[in-house]
C-alpha cells in the first residue's frame, strides 16, 4: 500500500514538474502609446517600431559602437564606389515558411522606391541614391548607386529598409499595416486596439535561443498606472522616464536600466531673424546658458551635457565639455551683445511642445537669457501645431529633441547642410556643405571622421543651434527579467532575454 | 406620440449634417495635418506629395467632403488614414465597451445616490444628512483622474493588486471582463453619484413639502408607499433629465479614465483621431456620438410621459 502511495505521489510530482516546465514563457511589456500599424516601410512611430523590430530584419545591423555588422546579409563586397554586392544568409525563412532569397531583397527595395507607396526610406537619407537592384543568383544581390554615398551601408540597418515577403504583402492587399511578413523572431498575433498587441515566437527563426513563447505589449498611457502594473508583477517591463526614478528606486522588485541615448535636446535659432543673423548674438546665447542647471531643472538631472553629436555616437562624437562656448560666462555674453549693437537686448519667442523636458527647458532658458537682456516669450504649442511650426520654420527660438541617428551623415548633413531636410535654422556654410559632400564621398572611415569633426567644430563655433543635453533613456523591469541588455541602438532586443523567478 | 418620435428622428438629419460640416471645417482650420504625423522628421516635399495623393487630401475641400458624406449615406464611414482599418466596425466595437462601462457606472451611481439622497431628504439637517452632503460634494469635486490614480496606487502599494490589463469582452469571459470594468465603473459612478444624490435630495425636499403628500399620509398610506410611489416618482423628473445627460456624456467615453485603466473605449478612439489628424476617425466618431446623444435625449423625453402621465407630446 505504502509503495503504491509513494508511486502515485512520485507520479504526481513528475506530472506537476512537467506542467511547470511546459508553461510558456511570456514577456509582458507596458508601453506608453498605441501603435499605428506594422508596415516597416511606411510607419515611423516609436510605438510601432518597438513591435516591428520583433518581426522584421534588415540586410545589416549597427552595433553599439556604430559599426556595421552582418544580419540577413552574411557578407558584402564593394567592387567600386557605386556598387555593393550582398551575399545573403542561407536558410532564413519568412513567417510564411518560404525561404528568403535575392528576389525578395529586390522586391523590398522596389517597393520602397515605388512612389505610390510613399515609403519613409524613399529619400536621400536612406534608399534614395539607389539606381537599381539586380539579382545575381539566388543568394546574391547587387545594388548600384546613382552617386557615391558612404552613409548607404549604415542606412541599410534602418527598419525603414526592412526585407519583406512579397507574397505576404500581396496577400494583405498591398500594405502590411495589420499583418506580418518578415524574417524576425516573432510573428504578429492578436491586436486589441488601445489595449494590447501580442507577438508569437517564430519557430523557424534562423537563430537559436529565443526563450519567450510570446511577447505581449500593453498600452498603459498613464505613467503611474504603468509603474503600479510593474510593481504588482502584472507586467515585466515598462517604458519609463526619469520622473519615475524615485518610485522605482524604492521598489525591491524593480531593476532600473539607464541607457545613453542618441537623442539630444537643443535650442534651434532661426537665422532668418535679424538679431540671430549675427554670430555674436548666437554665441552670446550659448555663453549665457548654464547647461547643468537646465539638466537639473528640466530633466531631473537625468541627462548629460552634450553637443549635437552625442557621446553615444562613439568615435564620431565630439567632446563639447571643454568647448569655450559651453562654459557659462554671462559677462562675456553681455560684451558680445554690446559688440553686436544689442546692449539693450530684444525680445524673441521660444516655441516648445511635445515633451515635458522640452517645455521645462524653455522656461529655464527664458530665465537664463534674461540675464543678457534677451526677453523670451515662451509659447507652448499643441503637438501637431508644434510639428507644423518645426516644418515651416515658423519660430524665433525653438526647443527641439533630435536624434543623431546611426551615421554622422544624419547628425551633421541632415540638420546643418544648406539642403539638409531638417535644417530648420536655415544655416548655410559653404565649407560645411563641402565637408559633408566629401565625407559622403569616401568610405574610408578615418577620412570621414576627419571631415565630420571639422564640420562639427565649425557648427559648434557658429551656433545655428545651441545644444545642451542628451537625456538618458530609462527602462524599468522586473528583477526576474534576465539576459536583457538595452543599448542606444536597440532597446527592445529580447532575443536572449528570459524570466527566472 | 408616434408622429412626435418620427419628427424628432427626422430632426437628426439637419443636426448631423451641421455637425459634420462644422467638424470638417474645424479639422481643416487647426494647424498640422495627418501627413506631418505620418512622416515626422522624415518629411520631404516629394514624400508629402505622395501621401497627400494617396490619402486623397490633395483634392479640393468640397470634393473631399462630398466623397466622404456620400460614403456615409451608403453606410461606409471610410478607413483610418493611418492604420487603414475600417472606421465603422471599430466605432461599434468600441461603443459596446463604452456603453457597458456607462451602464455599470450608472448602476454604481444609483446604488449609492438614490437611497442616500432620499434618506438625506427625509432626515433633513440630521447628522446623516450632513455626512451625505459632504460625501456628495466630494463626489462632485474630486476629479475622476485623481481618484483613479489614487485608487490604482492604493490597491497596488497596499494590496499588491492591479486589475487585469488584457482586455477581454463580456462574451469571452464575463467574470474577467467585470474585474476589468469594475474599478473604472466605481470611479465614474462615484462622481456621477455626487450630483445625482444632490438632485435627488433637493427634488425630494420640494415634493415632500407639497400638499398631496400630506393627503397621502392622511389617508393612511404606509410611509414606504408614500415615499417611493408618491414622493420619489414625482421627484424623479429632474433626476431623469440629469441622469440622461450624464449617460450621454459617458457614452461618448470618458477619455482620461479609459486611458488610466487601458480600456479601448470610444473616447480614446476620438482623441487618438484628433491628435493624429485622422479625419475619417474624428468625423465618424463625432457623428456617431451625436446620434447617440440625440437618441438618449429622445428616450428621456419619452420616459417623462411614463413617469408623469400629464406630460404628452403632440
Amino acid at each position: 500500500m505504502k509503495r503504491i502511495l509513494s508511486l502515485v505521489l512520485a507520479l504526481l510530482m513528475a506530472l506537476s514538474l512537467t506542467a511547470t516546465a511546459q508553461e510558456p514563457m511570456v514577456l509582458k511589456y507596458g508601453t506608453d502609446a498605441e501603435p499605428i500599424g506594422f508596415d516597416p516601410h511606411t510607419v515611423p512611430a516609436l510605438a510601432s517600431t518597438r513591435i516591428m523590430l520583433q518581426m522584421y530584419e534588415t540586410l545589416v545591423d549597427v552595433d553599439e559602437n556604430m559599426n556595421v555588422v552582418p544580419l540577413l546579409a552574411e557578407t558584402w563586397e564593394q567592387p567600386d564606389d557605386l556598387t555593393y554586392i550582398f551575399h545573403l544568409r542561407k536558410g532564413v525563412k519568412f513567417h510564411s515558411g518560404r525561404e528568403m532569397k535575392a528576389e525578395d531583397v529586390k522586391y523590398s527595395f522596389e517597393r520602397i522606391l515605388n512612389p505610390d507607396l510613399g515609403a519613409l526610406g524613399n529619400s536621400a537619407s536612406y534608399a534614395g541614391y539607389i539606381e537599381k537592384v539586380e539579382v545575381l543568383d539566388e543568394y546574391s544581390v547587387k545594388f548600384t548607386l546613382k552617386q557615391i554615398n558612404a552613409p548607404f551601408l549604415s542606412a541599410l540597418a534602418s527598419s525603414y529598409l526592412s526585407i519583406v515577403d512579397k507574397e505576404a504583402v500581396e496577400a494583405a492587399g498591398g500594405n502590411l499595416l495589420q499583418s506580418s511578413g518578415g524574417t524576425g523572431p516573432f510573428v504578429l498575433g492578436e491586436w486589441v486596439p488601445d489595449n494590447s498587441v501580442t507577438v508569437h515566437r517564430f519557430e523557424d527563426y534562423w537563430q537559436e535561443g529565443v526563450k519567450f513563447e510570446r511577447i505581449e505589449f500593453y498600452v498603459i498611457t498613464d505613467p503611474s498606472a504603468r509603474m503600479s502594473a510593474l510593481r504588482t508583477g502584472e507586467v515585466d517591463l515598462i517604458v519609463g522616464d526619469s520622473a519615475m526614478l524615485s518610485l522605482a528606486e524604492k521598489a525591491k522588485n524593480v531593476e532600473i536600466y539607464k541607457v545613453r541615448s542618441r537623442n539630444y535636446t537643443t535650442l534651434c535659432l532661426n537665422l532668418n531673424k535679424e538679431e540671430l543673423k549675427d554670430v555674436r548674438v548666437r554665441q552670446a546665447i550659448s555663453l549665457a546658458l548654464n547647461r547643468q542647471e537646465i539638466i537639473d531643472l528640466a530633466f531631473n538631472g537625468e541627462a548629460e551635457i552634450s553637443g549635437f553629436a552625442p557621446a553615444s555616437m562613439g568615435h564620431w562624437a565630439v567632446d563639447v565639455l571643454e568647448h569655450p562656448l559651453y562654459q557659462q560666462d554671462v559677462e562675456k555674453a553681455k560684451e558680445l551683445m554690446k559688440e553686436a549693437g544689442y546692449e539693450n537686448g530684444f525680445t524673441l519667442t521660444c516655441t516648445v511642445g511635445l515633451l515635458d523636458s522640452i517645455r521645462n527647458s524653455g522656461t529655464v532658458i527664458q530665465q537664463q537669457l534674461a540675464a543678457i537682456g534677451i526677453n523670451v516669450d515662451v509659447q507652448n504649442k499643441e503637438n501637431a501645431q508644434y510639428v507644423d511650426d518645426w516644418k515651416t520654420h515658423n519660430f524665433d527660438l525653438m526647443v527641439c529633441q533630435n536624434g543623431a541617428g546611426t551615421d554622422p551623415n544624419r547628425a551633421v548633413a541632415f540638420f546643418f547642410s544648406t539642403t539638409g531636410s531638417a535644417n530648420i535654422a536655415e544655416y548655410s556654410n559653404p565649407r560645411v556643405d563641402e565637408l559633408c559632400e566629401l565625407a559622403a564621398g569616401t568610405t574610408n572611415v578615418d577620412q570621414r571622421r576627419e571631415y565630420y569633426h571639422e564640420a562639427i567644430n565649425i557648427i559648434l563655433d557658429e551656433c545655428p543651434n545651441v545644444t545642451f543635453a542628451s537625456p538618458y533613456d530609462y527602462i524599468y523591469a522586473s528583477t526576474d527579467l534576465k539576459g536583457y541588455a538595452p543599448t542606444a541602438s536597440n532597446m527592445v532586443n529580447f532575443r536572449f532575454a528570459y524570466i527566472e523567478k | 406620440m408616434k408622429n412626435y418620435i418620427i419628427r424628432r428622428v427626422l430632426m437628426l438629419i439637419p443636426i448631423l449634417l451641421g455637425i459634420s460640416i462644422a467638424i470638417f471645417l474645424i479639422m481643416q482650420l487647426i494647424p498640422g495635418d495627418v501627413v506631418s504625423g505620418i512622416l515626422g522628421i522624415e518629411e520631404t516635399p516629394e514624400l508629402r506629395a505622395m501621401w497627400e495623393k494617396k490619402l486623397g487630401i490633395d483634392k479640393p475641400l468640397v470634393t473631399q467632403y462630398f466623397n466622404w458624406i456620400s460614403g456615409v449615406v451608403r453606410g461606409d464611414f471610410g478607413e483610418s488614414f493611418r492604420t487603414g482599418a475600417k472606421v465603422f466596425p471599430e466605432i461599434l466595437w468600441r461603443f459596446s465597451i463604452s456603453a457597458e462601462l456607462a451602464i455599470l457606472a450608472c448602476i454604481v451611481a444609483w446604488i449609492i445616490a438614490f437611497p442616500l439622497g432620499i434618506l438625506s431628504a427625509l432626515k433633513r439637517n440630521s447628522f446623516i444628512d450632513r455626512i451625505v452632503r459632504v460625501a456628495a460634494l466630494l463626489g462632485v469635486s474630486v476629479p475622476g483622474f485623481a481618484f483613479a490614480t489614487l485608487l490604482i496606487l492604493f490597491l497596488a502599494l497596499v494590496f499588491g493588486y492591479y486589475p487585469p490589463i488584457k482586455y477581454v469582452s463580456l462574451m469571452q469571459n464575463p467574470l474577467k471582463n467585470l474585474e476589468i470594468m469594475i474599478l473604472p465603473a466605481i470611479v465614474l459612478g462615484s462622481s456621477m453619484a455626487g450630483s445625482v444624490m444632490r438632485m435627488t435630495r433637493s427634488s425630494m425636499l420640494e415634493v415632500l413639502r407639497q400638499d398631496f403628500i400630506k393627503a397621502v399620509r392622511a389617508k393612511g398610506a404606509p410611509e414606504r408607499i408614500t415615499i417611493m410611489r408618491h414622493a420619489f416618482r414625482n421627484a424623479s423628473i429632474p433626476i431623469v433629465t440629469l441622469v440622461g445627460m450624464q449617460i450621454g456624456i459617458l457614452m461618448g467615453g470618458t477619455v482620461v479614465i479609459e486611458q488610466i485603466f487601458s480600456i479601448p473605449g470610444l473616447g480614446q478612439y476620438l482623441l487618438t483621431g484628433i491628435f493624429q489628424r485622422d479625419f475619417p476617425i474624428v468625423q465618424g466618431t463625432v457623428l456617431f456620438m451625436a446620434t447617440i446623444y440625440v437618441i438618449i435625449n429622445l428616450l428621456v423625453d419619452i420616459l417623462y410621459t411614463y413617469i408623469d402621465p400629464r406630460i404628452t407630446y403632440s
